[in-house]
């Protein structure tokens, strides 16, 4: 689900209060000075210590006014056009200044401020923002990945509370949550997407227990979320019961657009670093390592024109075309073949690992390669992104086979 | 993209649908022609598409290499048959980049208004477009200069009425004009894969020639850019084409009761052609604006654009022909004529290898050349 139902160029009109007639580049320059003059910091070791310091930078980009660039003022955002958007993520890239905690901002604030009531609106966007309150997401569960319509967590309507029981899991973030945004049954086991709704629970609340989840890896970004009775009320409930599935999906303008340049940039320097290292322990000698860098130099250009070609698609024609759909799967292969190829190409060397002193670069490119085993599989597998490549871009027919969509 | 550009792309491709299909080119194939005239002419007079990138003060639009690779996309969708490419792309592009205005005055108008057809000799043996594959040689005469040499790979060479030769003169290579009809210049066709597109062995024996008064090892590079640029440009069109006719046929083909488009096993590899295509039509889109920006980057854009449409192009041949199964196999059906016009460019104007060779070297990847 893509576009705000108004032109791109209708922002135009009403940019921001300090700066109403500044140019794009006056822009560009008065938030660059604002990130270094109010940079964090280094990032500390310790991570308790380090949510702080992320809750607290984001507290400071809410309360002087360069948060949210794609969110209505009246919540604490910006309401940016979609140019300065683009240049917003470019300098915050730039800066390299902390992202958000959890994953509530790109998922779950969208879904809000489309669909929330005022009241919704005003009690969580704002600490959302702020970072004072973390939100992750519940969405998959050991049973429903790819099939997500299939979920079985339920909530059972109780007078003015639902009861919540059931099990999520791949929450990013998961054990830092003050809040989950999740889609629950609500309808017959069978109702599939006609029975799910999009209900916010307190992760807080007696009933819901998070346990970390040890990934491949070794460490736990994830976690399972488990919820025993769990009493949500039925204020926290987005839009009407069993109408939940739609708006899974929303999302702000194109805001996820504006963010594929800095990808193209970060990888970019991924890259880089992979050549300098080829050239420094002298593999480039090897024609076999050449030509392989060689296809991952096309590579990420082929990942920065794309990108350039969808905020252009958009700029010009108000959608982004066949380029924004592509970019997820051109971007998953890139970063996991870079990656076993760094291995690869290191030889016996490139299995060393941390904590080991003569691990190559603190073994950053082996945990890259077990890392992004994830890239296919998160958020959609690649499988089903080629399904809706094909579908919804090629428009091939349907698999009969499948349930109705 | 501009509203312009798109415009331009639907002028050129309604025309073709109408007048130059891919029954149109079978015709043209199986009578041996190397051009429609009726195509010919109309493409120069109503569509001005001979003189795009020709310069407005010698009878052209003045455009340049971004709305020529749309054209040429274009006609890459339909496999045009036709000296457009060798005439536009290769000799017009060359002489408009020439310093030498005699040469852009006697030539260029006859290029933009359809009189005249025409084409390149670079690299003696392969038909690459470098200095360092130049084996001709250029001896002064009284009244000008005689080149001796062989050149393979000459797109449209038996039938151009001009060539644009490089031959050594006094070891230096330097760029010259022959016209085809010469004493001394001794053309053949050279049977190939792709039955779309003529190309020719040219035997030069003491043919007369006029030379460019340019440093070739100053334009060879700039030429190199713009040409395999054109080149991809007509690939990736080539490709999106041969990608469409895979998912027409894979939605209504029906096995099973239902259309194989629906198999998880064709929707997939239908989808990673797209990656590819899509890749492809960037590739060339960020080349050619570089290149009409004279942006330094210009140069490993265009070795990427070549380097990844004419695989591209391939492989979404090969592809085609599969996913058609038993039909795709046989001479009735066109899906063969991509594929032979896709591996055929991809080894014109230098090969896969060289152009990933190229880019290499410009990255910055040591050892890559």
């Amino acid at each position: 689900m893509t576009g705000t139902g108004r032109a791109i160029g209708e922002h135009d009109t009403r940019e921001h209060e300090i700066g109403a007639n500044e140019t794009d580049e006056q822009f560009r320059a008065r938030l660059r000075e604002f990130l270094s003059t109010h940079s964090p910091g280094p990032r500390p070791r310790d991570p308790g210590e380090r949510v702080r310091w992320t809750k607290a930078w984001h507290a400071t980009l809410v309360d002087n006014g360069y948060a949210g660039p794609s969110w209505p003022r009246e919540y604490g955002g910006m309401d940016l056009s979609f140019r300065r958007q683009i240049i917003y993520q470019e300098e915050i890239a730039r800066a390299r200044v902390p992202g958000p905690l959890g994953t509530g901002l790109g998922i779950v604030a969208p879904t809000i401020i489309k669909y929330g009531t005022e009241e919704q609106k005003r009690r969580w966007l704002r600490p959302m923002l702020r970072g004072d309150v973390v939100w992750c997401q519940g969405y998959s569960e050991p049973g429903a990945g790819s099939d997500l319509p299939s979920l079985r967590t339920t909530a059972r309507r109780d007078g003015e509370e639902y009861v919540v029981n059931g099990q999520k899991v791949w929450t990013s973030s998961g054990t830092l949550a003050d809040m989950l945004f999740c889609l629950v049954r609500t309808g017959s086991p069978e109702s599939r997407q006609k029975g799910i709704t999009y209900l916010i629970i307190d992760a807080h609340a007696p009933g819901v227990t998070i346990r970390p989840l040890r990934d491949l890896t070794g460490s736990a970004v994830f976690a399972e979320v488990f919820f025993d009775d769990v009493r949500v009320p039925v204020a926290n409930r987005i839009g009407e019961e069993n109408e939940g599935w739609p708006l899974a999906r929303t999302s702000l303008g194109h805001e996820r657009s504006a963010g594929a340049m800095n990808q193209a940039a970060s990888y970019r320097r991924v890259l880089n670093e992979l050549i300098d290292l080829a050239h420094e322990r002298g593999l480039t000698d090897d024609p076999l390592v050449c030509d392989r860098l060689v296809e991952f130099e096309m590579r990420v250009r082929l990942i920065r024109y794309n990108a350039e070609r969808t905020v252009s698609d958009i700029l010009t024609k108000g959608e982004p075309g066949a380029a924004s759909s592509v970019s997820r799967l051109l971007i998953a292969a890139f970063e996991q073949d870079l990656h076993e190829f760094a291995v690869d190409m290191l030889g016996p060397d490139g299995i060393v690992a941390a904590p080991a002193e003569d691990a190559v670069q603190r073994g950053r490119w082996l945990k890259g390669f077990l890392m992004t085993r994830a890239s296919t599989i998160g958020a959609g597998t690649a499988e089903i992104q080629r399904n809706t490549v094909a579908e919804q871009v090629l428009r091939l027919p349907y698999d009969p086979a499948m349930p109705p969509r | 993209m501009d509203r312009e550009h798109e415009e331009l792309r639907e002028v050129v491709r309604r025309y073709l649908a109408e007048k130059s299909d891919l029954s149109g080119m079978r015709k043209l194939v199986q009578t041996g022609r190397f051009r429609d005239e009726a195509v010919w002419s109309q493409l120069a007079r109503q569509l001005m598409a001979q003189g795009i990138a020709v310069p407005e003060s010698y009878g052209g639009a003045g455009y340049g290499p971004v709305e020529l690779s749309i054209v040429l996309e274009e006609m890459g969708r339909s496999l045009v048959v036709s000296p457009y490419f060798a005439t536009v792309a290769l000799a017009g592009q060359l002489l408009t980049a020439s310093a030498d205005a005699a040469a852009r005055q006697a030539w260029l108008p006859g290029i933009a208004d359809g009189s005249v057809t025409a084409t390149v000799a670079i690299g003696d043996a392969t038909g690459e477009i470098a200095a360092d594959a130049v084996t001709t040689v250029a001896t002064r005469a009284p009244d000008g200069w005689r080149l001796t040499g062989r050149k393979r790979f000459v797109i449209d060479g038996t039938t151009a009425d001009l060539l644009v030769v490089a031959a050594l003169a006094d070891g230096e290579p330097a760029l010259f004009t022959v016209e085809g009809a010469a004493e001394g210049v001794r053309r053949a066709p050279l049977p190939n894969l792709d039955p779309t597109r003529p190309l020719a062995t040219v035997e030069l024996d003491g043919a007369a020639a006029h030379r460019l008064a340019d440093d070739a090892a100053d334009l060879l590079p700039r030429f190199a850019d713009l040409a395999v640029t054109a080149l991809a440009a007509e690939q990736a069109g080539g490709a999106a084409a041969a990608l469409e006719m895979a998912v027409d046929y894979a939605r209504v083909r029906v096995q099973f009761d239902r259309p194989i488009g629906s198999f998880q096993a064709i929707k997939h590899r239908c989808a990673d052609l797209l990656l590819e295509v899509e890749s492809a039509r960037n590739a060339v889109h960020a080349a050619a604006s570089l290149l009409a920006e004279r942006d330094p980057e210009g140069s490993l854009a265009a070795a990427l654009a070549a380097a990844w449409a004419g695989r591209a192009y391939t492989r979404v041949a090969k592809e085609n022909i599969q996913i058609h199964g038993g039909i795709g196999f046989t001479w009735e059906h066109d899906a063969h004529f991509y594929l032979k016009r896709a591996k055929t460019s991809e080894m014109l104007l230098g090969t896969t290898g060289s152009h990933r060779a190229r880019l290499g070297a410009l990255a910055g990847i040591r050892g890559a050349r």
